[in-house]
């Protein structure tokens, strides 16, 4: 916001209360209502408002309080937003920050993982940091974009990650996995909440962060599978809805003679988010069941 | 209103109306795919609306407002482009009909999602306020969208963001096949609007094409002055079905009677006397050339088709 006078803030409850997680905290104080600017409950308009502020040449930056509640502008986000540049040569920079992610007993309406939704929507770009660094190089990156970006942040790792904040200068670009933690015996592919629950694999296992869902890095997922011949897809999104099933889809197309086993999917089953502590617990991949699934798919 | 002026509307008006009973023909030949729709005794809307807009301004139609391209410069090639779906036209072969916007015209192309083109211009709108610019979005609003929420959330940002943004209400009676008293208890769009949103709002004859110009100027002139939103509610019928391939049957007769004598062109054309005969002419004339210089236009080429789906491809 420092660096383009286009940038502007659009979101419930942004402003001097700082947003439902903390995220704009002290922007308001800095920026002012101009550009930091609290909307009524009306997801579907201020979205609307964001592409036609894109139309005329600015960068509104929009926040959804939950990741759950992109149902509601899904219209504008598919249909507007996503399909104005193809038919019309209008190009629609927005970014669209939605906390998403469990463990945090949100329950069925304020912990799901809906990037499935977006994920292979032509016109559209889909992100989702795993790291600090990322956090703020993919926001760079996603803000200076010319196209509509879902940019989902794990509620999660608002808390759980902490340290230095990134240089000015830190880009990352989209479109680019990043290898982790390399390794030989196995590749994950993850995203988000799901890099820190590999990294905590004692395994020699490769992590691959494909921190842009979509359109996703099918070379680096190539290019790493084909080193260990083997593939872990771990998502929080439910084993049908998210990318994982692109993954498999491009594994069996384009690496079958590679692999030494057949990929596995580590992922929550397909049901909401469930509320009570025992069945989020239950649903959530965790380091047990992640340990389990790396040492079956190793023992193929 | 000076002479200029009101040929122009007059101009505007008979060029919609031409292009129609054009695009009509050709589709009944089988030489337009897809569907058809008009804008038949909604032209003064179209028209004064594109007309009070001054150059800076944006505006995002709907598929009965063909004038308002014009006025705002889209050529009749260009239209016929889109209809026939030609690899050079607005839309390149991608999208047809009326969903076409030209971004070097300020337009906004047309989504079929009722009410997303409000909230949409509202943004546009926030926009020129953020940057201090004296311009001005305009949409369209039919009695369909006001059953749509994005009408209401749109609605009610421009008045709590207080934007200049105006909104036309096209109030041609029916939404597809359902009379606006199906659609809604309390048909006066611009007394809910005035009393929902505090949106001033008038509502008017939409025949008549030199009240709906002086009225839609006024209000676009009071949002350029700082003053917010505004809308204006024009009350007309429907000529046609809502496209080609509905007769409108379900329209009483006796509904149909109550319009009989209020054709905007021909109520504007009484009173412009001989200068409208060489107007018609140069209409004829202009819907020709536009016509073929559009037919002579290349095919899409299938090859291109993912060319575009990112403005920053990855």
């Amino acid at each position: 916001m420092r660096s383009d006078e286009r940038v502007f803030l659009l979101g419930e409850d942004i402003g001097h209360f700082g947003g439902a997680f903390g995220v704009t905290a002290g922007l308001y104080e800095e920026f002012g209502a101009g550009r930091v600017i609290d909307t009524p409950i009306a997801e579907e308009g201020f979205v609307g408002a964001a592409i036609g502020a894109a139309w005329q040449g600015e960068r509104p930056v929009v926040e959804l309080q939950f990741a759950d509640f992109a149902s509601c502008p899904f219209d504008m986000i598919v249909n507007v937003a996503a399909k104005t540049h193809w038919r019309s040569g209008i190009a629609v920079p927005i970014v669209i920050r939605a906390p998403n992610g469990g463990g945090v007993r949100g329950g069925p309406f304020h912990a799901s993982s809906p990037e499935g939704w977006f994920i292979g929507v032509p016109g559209l770009k889909v992100v989702c940091p795993g790291t600090i660094e990322d956090a703020y190089g993919l926001l760079r990156s996603a803000i200076e974009d010319d196209d509509p970006v879902m940019f989902f942040e794990h509620k999660g790792l608002y808390r759980r990650l902490k340290g230095a904040k990134p240089r000015e200068e830190t880009r990352t670009p989209l479109g680019r996995a990043r290898i982790a933690k390399s390794g030989s015996a196995a590749t994950v592919i993850t995203y988000g909440a799901g890099v820190e629950l590999a990294l905590g694999l004692e395994h020699d296992v490769e992590v691959l962060d494909l921190r842009t869902l979509w359109p996703f890095d099918r070379e680096a997922v190539l290019e790493s599978v084909g080193r260990t011949s083997r593939a872990l897809v771990l998502q929080e999104a439910p084993r049908s809805a998210g990318v994982a099933g692109h993954i498999l889809a491009l594994l069996a197309a384009e690496a079958f003679e590679l692999l030494d086993a057949p990929p596995a999917v580590l992922a929550p089953p397909d049901t909401p988010v469930p509320f009570a502590p025992e069945l989020e617990d239950a649903y959530l991949p965790s380091a047990a069941t992640l340990t389990c699934a790396i040492e079956d798919l190793l023992a193929y | 209103m000076p002479t200029d002026a009101r040929l122009e509307l007059f101009r505007l008006m008979l060029l919609q109306r031409t292009f129609e009973e054009r695009t009509s023909a050709l589709y009944r030949q089988g030489r337009i795919s897809g569907s058809l729709y008009d804008g038949l005794g909604q032209e003064a809307v179209a028209a004064a609306a594109g007309l009070a807009l001054e150059d800076g301004d944006v505006v995002a139609p709907l598929n009965r407002e063909l004038a308002t391209h014009f006025a705002r410069g889209v050529t009749v090639a260009d239209a016929f482009r889109n209809f026939l779906g030609r690899g050079d036209g607005p839309t390149f072969g991608r999208d047809g009909n009326m969903h076409f916007g030209v971004p070097a015209r300020g337009v906004f192309p047309l989504v079929s999602m009722l009410g997303n083109l409000c909230p949409v211009v509202v943004g546009a709108a926030l926009a020129f306020k953020r940057r201090g610019e004296p311009r001005v979005a305009l949409t369209f609003l039919g009695e369909g969208a006001f059953s749509v929420g994005d009408t209401h959330e749109g609605l009610n940002l421009a008045a709590v963001w207080h934007v200049p943004a105006v909104f036309i209400l096209q109030s041609n009676g029916y939404s597809y096949s359902t009379p606006s008293s199906g659609q809604m208890v309390n048909t006066n769009l611009a007394e809910r609007i005035q009393g929902g949103w505090s949106i001033p709002a008038v509502r008017i004859d939409g025949t008549d094409a030199l009240l709906a110009f002086e009225t839609i100027k006024a209000a676009v002139e009071s949002a350029r002055a700082g003053e917010g939103p505004q809308a204006v509610e024009c009350v007309t019928l429907r000529g046609h079905g809502h496209a080609a391939h509905d007769d409108a049957s379900y329209v009483p007769a006796e509904l149909r009677e109550t319009f009989a004598g209020r054709d905007p062109i021909e109520r504007l054309e009484a009173q412009l006397g001989s200068e409208a005969d060489a107007v018609r002419r140069s209409v004829v004339e202009e819907i020709a050339a536009g016509l073929a210089e559009a037919e002579a236009s290349p095919a899409p080429d299938p090859a291109a088709m993912e060319h575009g789906v990112y403005a920053q491809p990855l």
